[in-house]
């Protein structure tokens, strides 16, 4: 083993006018990361463990002591955490730059049912909000269309690229259904509104359209080459022939369990449920049928007046539970800016019964599996891609996120952003 | 879809048709009598020879119902005209009197509809500037007359008749003061007769109505527009009119001395209308929506008479689980003790009379007695709510109410008393006019006859019930088949018809004749189908079956009776029945985060009493602390614990009713917060149970100059008057940027567009500000004879919020982004002499830290926030940490419901970003906002004398793992975590126990509606309107 230990040490790019942080070249030398705890993802941690990589993957994790290879590099992390990258499903990263600023807005296409709308195509790698988010340890994220009934197809991708290719993990993964929502949605909580029978008809309406169209969807798939090719119908095919996965976002128990049983029927052969606020309560259903949940932002407030203030932060614990699977998002308002706080919403899990391993897997691996890149994301373990980070405390907290090296597919990605860079100037102002 | 519920129903009746048969048949009975009783208007020209005599009627032998309380059995009523003569046991019949034996009958005086729209047309639509000298908000219509507008509307007159009204007051419905209404009779007469009393009452409400004009668009702006017309009356009378001419102050002026009533949408509105009447010195009659049980100590403390409606809430369709789910716990109870409503206030002493509005069938208004008087209203009170407690109201007492010589002959003629399910109103007079409601005897024509048509002899079978009765016909040998017919039977008047071609007609019979006998011989006249005439009769060989009384109204009477919940404050989940009381508790053995001198103190005990913190300290010897007290002084054992003050949230839009934003106008300094606080958002109890104790609820971010701040505290529970710190200083919402300049709105055109307007803005503001405090300055100085000539200036509450910020007694917190525009607001500040206590949000504050160094301001700002629109672009997480270092007083606030209940986790991201000490960090969200507050002698901190405020949290109060176990706010325990487990479980029960009693009143046939979800939308900074 040789001894070109670095100290861990905050880099200032040099470059104050770029965008964002030059991406970093393909991983040359090897590197052991060693000394710190290695949380592998999975639930497993190695007090004074080791992670080595080369080429980009990963192929040593365990105790330090059991490290035999030879590593180029070596980064000592003695008292500090490793953890694999966190994954961010249903995240409009790079789609949105400034919520108020329409030009910098495409996230949500016109129309109705617009499955072919990809995210991959509008992803845009220089937002100057993704550097930011990486640098508390999300390094990949599901893109994903709003809006619509149907809004699109997802994306999955790295957040350290050049450009579009360069970014993407998986593309064209899932296709994501807004499901007609239960209740006309009259006034607010704190003052009611009158019934609103139009909206209850429109349902109906909704509903039949939805049913209509993906049956038209599954005649069409089963024809390999169709006679006229349908924009539309040809993104649903993966649906029903397997590769595609059904992102169906609802919230509601009756919504849940109207569109588990929807995409049984027409014969979708995977569904997630994203949002998820009721999943525990139709638990059953969705063990019975190997329905996956993305849950909607712990960080938020009951759905409905009565429920304990606790509740949405004990959503983890009572999916796990009921022996649901599960990852967590961070959909709703300031989803881009706000998507560095998703490490934080593990914390909450963690503290409302779900334990930090099981809190972290819920940003790792599971998400991974979830959506559908888990043979080479999620979890440290010889022959995944090396992608990880080290924080100097738990990366679960706020208090002590502090995270020091990142890499992507073995690359040393730049943790600097232009927050970080505005800081140092107006520090430099003041004479610090 | 629509097609085919369509084509579905084209083949049954139209549920509306055999009503309007039944209306017709009303009215056209009434206008039979109008012949004889005919009055003409005294100085109108008559159209033939004048009906000159007054026959005196005499009711004998009636059990009249004098008054709520007094009944004179087999007694006599002698009206003359319009007006009761006599009323008594002994009444001497005079000569030439029609008399009328009312034996077995109740007589009642006629009941008084006091909040009605009756025979008032809507305000046209206005576009342009409405035309005369007028108020410039036309939510402000005071200039309106009931009596000027009032036209007879015959149907709906009929319809209140046929319950028993004989007299109501009617208003224009519309604007926020709505102008004077009248007392009408509803005797069908001229308006110039049947309007008794033209000036019965002024009205008020805060609901803008149909004005055209965009203020107010809060409930905050309602209330500051009508207090600050009330003002500018008063400035009217004083000499106002000299200098410009307004009728709508004019009308207020004369009308302030009539009945006030003032139509709330709820409890919490009539708190605030009472204390709009205080604040002028008048007093209102509150109508209610029926919720005042809600807050009724509150209500009945105001000393409000109250009218309230007869409507109740239906039950809501909770068959479905996943339906029942939606329906939120206080809706549930609102429905199981809404009708207590009535008794509740009687036994509190309450004066209240009822009205009709809002019943979608006014004829509903005697099973929601019942139920009411199965909920423990007496009938007396409840007859009295009809008739005598309405009359007073309105100064009618001498007119109507009560059946007594003198009154006008307002009666009611029932079978029953008034309150029975077998009551049937047979008649209703009104001022002396007779209108029969029920014809007395009616015929049951139900049974099966033998119909002779002459030529042949046919069985008729009449079955159903009245109003819907159906027949068929068929050939005597019972083994042929029936025929329909078509019957309708009005009054006695029976016409049939029906196929003949079974029978050897050609084609249709019909049929036309008189029932007598009871109903058990019918004849007339008929027609064949080839146009000749013939005789014919019918008669009841078997009486029919009467259909069976539905078996609901008893199912549902026990229903009814079952007993209720209690009374939650407020009415959800997480209401208590009892407020909890102040404790003297003493914390052993905490890790106690003093934001003092002390700093953090491991394992140290912390003494409360009376609301305060009384001692700090290791091992503290309690009963040295209570040297003369005996009781034992309860502890809490906080080993392993943290105990910190309460977390103040600088920048809080919870707990806030209809509307954050008055943004119609540029400068809105009149609208207070403190006016539309709403003391049972649930979000309170959210922030509680993540430590929070004191929340500044701010006005928006719409405009400028927005509105006045209020400070609470969460004493969860109270109501809004029970919030409020009582010796907070003024606070004041302004803005600047993308907001206030509407960027993100579009077709705006309110001034102003840009950063550069947005200046001027408070250019202008302040100097009229000036003038405005000098011009007070100068009346008031002034001798009181040189008073007394002088027109006096007028109070403007939007000048006097903005001199006294000149004055330095009122303080701003202003939203704020971008450098530049904090730089003008101080150059703004400098120059007119006045201080800018806090920039809000402040997101470059960084960029300028020394400037807000030097102008003492202090900051307040999100920890993480940014990119969510242009002017945000360079918000950096480091801002609080620079801030600080640069001596800055710095607050992280929320802005947001969700946020607000995790601030300690806020704050704890200032370490993360910029590396705050954990101490320093902390104090951001507790003793920095008391500074910025002016509170810091009494909160932010845990010192002895300070309030006791307190968090004991079971981790470190920064780690993303602790929770709020108790929250303290004065020394009460509002919040306990290990509390809420147990009230969560008496919740559920609560929640299954009337779910199961509306699932069985639905079964009993009681009316259910549909479930709705309501939206948990929050107020930020930018909501425009009442609604998120």
């Amino acid at each position: 083993m040789r001894n070109a230990t670095l100290p861990i040490a905050f880099l200032l790019a040099a470059a104050v006018a770029a965008q964002r942080p030059s991406p970093a070249p393909p991983q040359g030398r090897s590197i052991l990361v060693k000394g710190g705890t290695v949380h592998v993802g999975d639930g497993k941690t190695y007090d004074d463990g080791a992670v080595g990589f080369r080429n980009g993957i990963i192929d040593f994790v365990g105790y330090e002591y059991a490290v035999k290879a030879v590593y180029d590099t070596v980064i000592d992390a003695k008292g500090m955490q490793v953890y694999p990258g966190l994954i961010l499903p249903d995240a409009t990263l790079g789609l949105v730059e400034i919520d108020l600023v329409r030009a910098t807005n495409d996230e949500a296409e016109t129309g109705g049912l617009e499955p072919e709308v990809r995210a991959c195509t509008a992803y845009n790698t220089d937002s100057k909000i993704t550097p930011t988010v990486r640098s508390n340890g999300v390094l990949l994220a599901q893109i994903t269309p709003r809006g619509n009934r149907i809004s699109g197809t997802s994306c999955i991708v790295q957040l350290d690229a050049w450009d579009n290719n360069d970014a993407v993990v998986k593309a064209d993964g899932g296709i994501h259904v807004n499901w007609p929502r239960a209740f006309a949605q009259t006034g607010w909580w704190a003052e009611q509104g009158g019934t609103d029978k139009v909206a209850a008809d429109q349902r109906t309406e909704q509903l039949q359209e939805l049913r209509a169209f993906f049956q038209r969807a599954k005649a069409y798939a089963g024809k390999t080459v169709p006679e006229k090719a349908d924009l539309r119908l040809e993104s649903m095919r993966g649906l029903f022939t397997g590769g595609k996965a059904l992102f169906v976002h609802a919230d509601a128990a009756r919504e849940i369990q109207e569109a588990v049983l929807f995409a049984r029927e027409m014969g979708v052969q995977r569904t997630v449920v994203v949002g998820g606020h009721d999943a525990w309560r139709v638990a059953d259903l969705l063990r019975d049928k190997n329905v996956d949940v993305i849950l909607q932002r712990l960080h938020s407030l009951p759905q409905r007046e009565d429920e304990d203030p606790d509740l949405p932060y004990r959503l983890p614990l009572l999916l796990k539970e009921r022996g649901i699977r599960f990852c967590l998002g961070y959909t709703g308002d300031m989803e881009r800016m706000g998507a560095r706080n998703l490490p934080f919403q593990a914390g909450t899990a963690s503290a409302y019964g779900l334990g930090p391993e099981d809190a972290l897997r819920a940003i790792t691996l599971d998400a991974a599996a979830i959506l559908g890149i888990d043979n080479r994301y999620g979890s440290l373990a010889p022959g995944k891609s090396a992608t990880l980070f080290i924080s100097t405390g738990d990366a679960l907290d706020m208090r002590t996120n502090n995270v020091v090296r990142a890499y992507i597919d073995g690359r040393t990605i730049s943790l600097d952003n232009r927050q970080k860079r505005l800081w140092k100037q107006y520090e430099e102002r003041y004479g610090k | 879809m629509q097609k085919i519920r369509n084509a579905a129903n084209k083949g049954r009746p139209r549920p509306d048709t055999l009503h309007a048969v039944r209306t017709r048949t009303l009215i056209s009975l009434a206008l039979a009598c109008w012949a004889v009783l005919a009055q003409a208007q005294r100085n109108a020209p008559v159209n033939g020879p004048h009906h000159r005599a007054e026959v005196p009627v005499v009711l004998t032998h009636a059990t009249v119902h004098v008054s709520p309380t007094e009944t004179l059995n087999d007694a006599t009523v002698l009206i003359q005209g319009e007006r009761i003569l006599e009323v008594g046991k002994r009444v001497r019949i005079p000569a030439g009197a029609e008399v009328r034996d009312l034996t077995g009958k109740h007589l009642w005086p006629g009941l008084v509809e006091p909040f009605s729209e009756l025979g008032i047309p809507a305000r046209p639509k206005q576009e342009q500037a409405s035309a005369g000298a007028h108020f410039w908000n036309r939510a402000i219509a005071a200039a309106t007359h009931a009596a000027e507008l009032y036209t007879p509307d015959e149907k709906r007159a009929a319809e209140l008749r046929a319950q028993g009204f004989t007299t109501a007051v009617v208003q224009r419905m519309d604007g926020i003061a709505r102008g004077t209404g009248c007392a009408v009779s509803l005797a069908g007469r001229t308006p110039a007769q049947d309007v008794i009393l033209p000036r019965a009452s002024a009205n008020f409400s805060f609901r803008k109505g149909s004005s055209p004009d965009a203020y107010p668009s809060s409930l905050m702006g309602s209330i500051a527009l009508l207090r600050q017309a009330l003002y500018d009356a008063r400035w009217y009378a004083a000499g106002g009119h000299k200098e410009q001419s307004d009728a709508d102050l004019q009308a207020l002026n004369d009308q302030l001395a009539l009945p006030l009533v003032f139509e709330a949408n709820g409890h919490q509105d009539m708190l605030r209308a009472a204390r709009i009447a205080q604040e002028f010195g008048l007093r209102f009659i509150l109508k209610g929506n029926g919720d005042a049980y809600q807050r009724l100590a509150d209500i009945l403390a105001t000393g409000s008479p109250l009218i309230i409606p007869l409507a109740l809430p239906d039950a809501y369709d909770v068959e479905d689980p996943f339906d029942a789910l939606e329906v939120k716990l206080g809706e549930l109870k609102h429905w199981e003790l809404a009708p207590s409503n009535a008794a509740r206030i009687a036994a509190g002493g309450g004066t209240f009379a009822f009205t009709t509005n809002g019943l979608k069938e006014t004829a509903e208004l005697w099973t929601n007695l019942r139920r009411m008087v199965r909920s423990g209203l007496d009938t007396a009170t409840a007859i009295a709510a009809l008739t005598t407690v309405p009359a007073s109201l309105f100064h009618l007492e001498n007119e109507t109410g009560r059946i007594a010589a003198g009154l006008r002959a307002d009666l009611v003629i029932t079978t029953n008393h008034l309150l029975d399910a077998d009551n049937k109103v047979l008649e209703t007079w009104a001022s002396g006019r007779r209108f029969i409601v029920n014809p007395e005897v009616t015929e049951d024509p139900r049974g099966t006859f033998d119909l002779n048509l002459k030529s042949t002899v046919l069985k008729l079978r009449v079955e159903g019930k009245a109003g819907d009765y159906h027949a068929k016909v068929r050939k005597p040998s019972a083994d042929t088949t029936w025929v329909k017919a078509v019957i309708t039977i009005e009054g006695p008047v029976v016409s049939l018809w029906f196929e003949g071609k079974k029978f050897g007609f050609d084609g249709p019979v019909r049929l036309n004749g008189v029932i007598h006998d009871r109903g058990a011989i019918w004849d007339g006249q008929g027609q064949r189908p080839d146009g000749t005439w013939f005789a014919w009769s019918a008669i009841r060989q078997k009486n029919g079956q009467r259909p069976k009384e539905p078996k609901q109204t008893a199912a549902l009477d026990s229903i009814w009776s079952l007993p209720s919940g209690e009374v939650w404050y407020p009415m959800n989940a997480f209401g208590t029945t009892q407020i909890p009381d102040t404790e003297t508790v003493v914390f052993r053995n905490a890790t106690v985060w003093t934001n003092g001198p002390q700093g953090i103190l491991p394992n140290t005990d912390v003494c409360i009493d009376k609301g305060r913190i009384l001692a700090v300290g290791p091992k503290l010897d309690v009963a040295a602390l209570f040297p003369r007290s005996k009781v034992k002084v309860p502890e809490i054992d906080a080993t392993g614990m943290h105990l910190t003050s309460g977390i103040i949230d600088e920048h809080s839009h919870i707990g806030i009713a209809r509307g954050v934003n008055e943004g119609t106008q540029a400068a809105t300094a009149e609208v207070r917060i403190g006016d539309v606080v709403n003391p049972d958002d649930i979000n309170l109890h959210n922030a509680l149970a993540g430590g929070v104790t004191t929340v500044q609820q701010l006005h928006g971010s719409a405009n400028p100059i927005g509105g006045q701040s209020s400070l609470i505290k969460l004493r969860w529970g109270r109501d809004a008057a029970g919030l409020r710190i009582n010796d907070a200083p003024g606070f004041i919402k302004f803005a600047l940027g993308e907001n206030v300049k509407r960027s993100n709105w579009g077709g705006s055109d309110r001034f102003p567009q840009t950063r550069m307007g947005v200046e001027q803005v408070f250019y202008d503001a302040f100097h009229r500000a000036k003038d405005y405090a000098a011009e007070q300055a100068h009346h008031a100085a002034l001798k009181p004879r040189e008073q007394a000539a002088s027109v006096p200036p007028r109070r403007d509450l939007e000048l006097e919020a903005l001199a006294e910020i000149l004055a330095g007694t009122r303080h701003i917190t202003c939203h704020s982004y971008v450098q530049s525009e904090i730089l003008m607001l101080l150059h703004v500040a400098d120059s007119l002499g006045f201080q800018v206590n806090t920039f809000t949000h402040v997101l470059e504050g960084y960029k300028v830290a020394r400037e807000l160094k030097a102008h003492r301001c202090n900051a307040s700002t999100f920890s993480d926030w940014w990119a969510y629109k242009f002017e945000v672009n360079d918000a950096i997480p480091y801002n609080a940490a620079i801030l600080q270092e640069q001596g800055v007083n710095v607050c992280i606030n929320s802005d947001d419901a969700e946020m607000g209940r995790r601030l300690n986790q806020e704050a704890a991201k200032t370490i993360k970003y910029g590396g705050v000490k954990p101490e320093d960090a902390w104090k951001m969200v507790t003793l920095n906002p008391a500074k910025a507050l002016h509170l810091d002698h009494r909160m932010g901190s845990v010192e002895p004398g300070k309030d006791a405020d307190l968090v004991l949290w079971d981790d470190h109060p920064l780690s993303i793992r602790a929770k709020a176990m108790m929250t303290f706010v004065d020394g009460t325990r509002y919040y306990d975590r290990r509390r809420e487990l147990d009230q969560d479980a008496v919740a559920t029960a609560e929640r299954a126990r009337i779910i199961a009693k509306m699932l069985a009143a639905k079964q009993a046939g009681a009316k259910v509606r549909k479930v709705e979800r309501q939206e948990p939308r929050q107020w930020h900074c930018d909501t425009m309107g009442e609604r998120p």
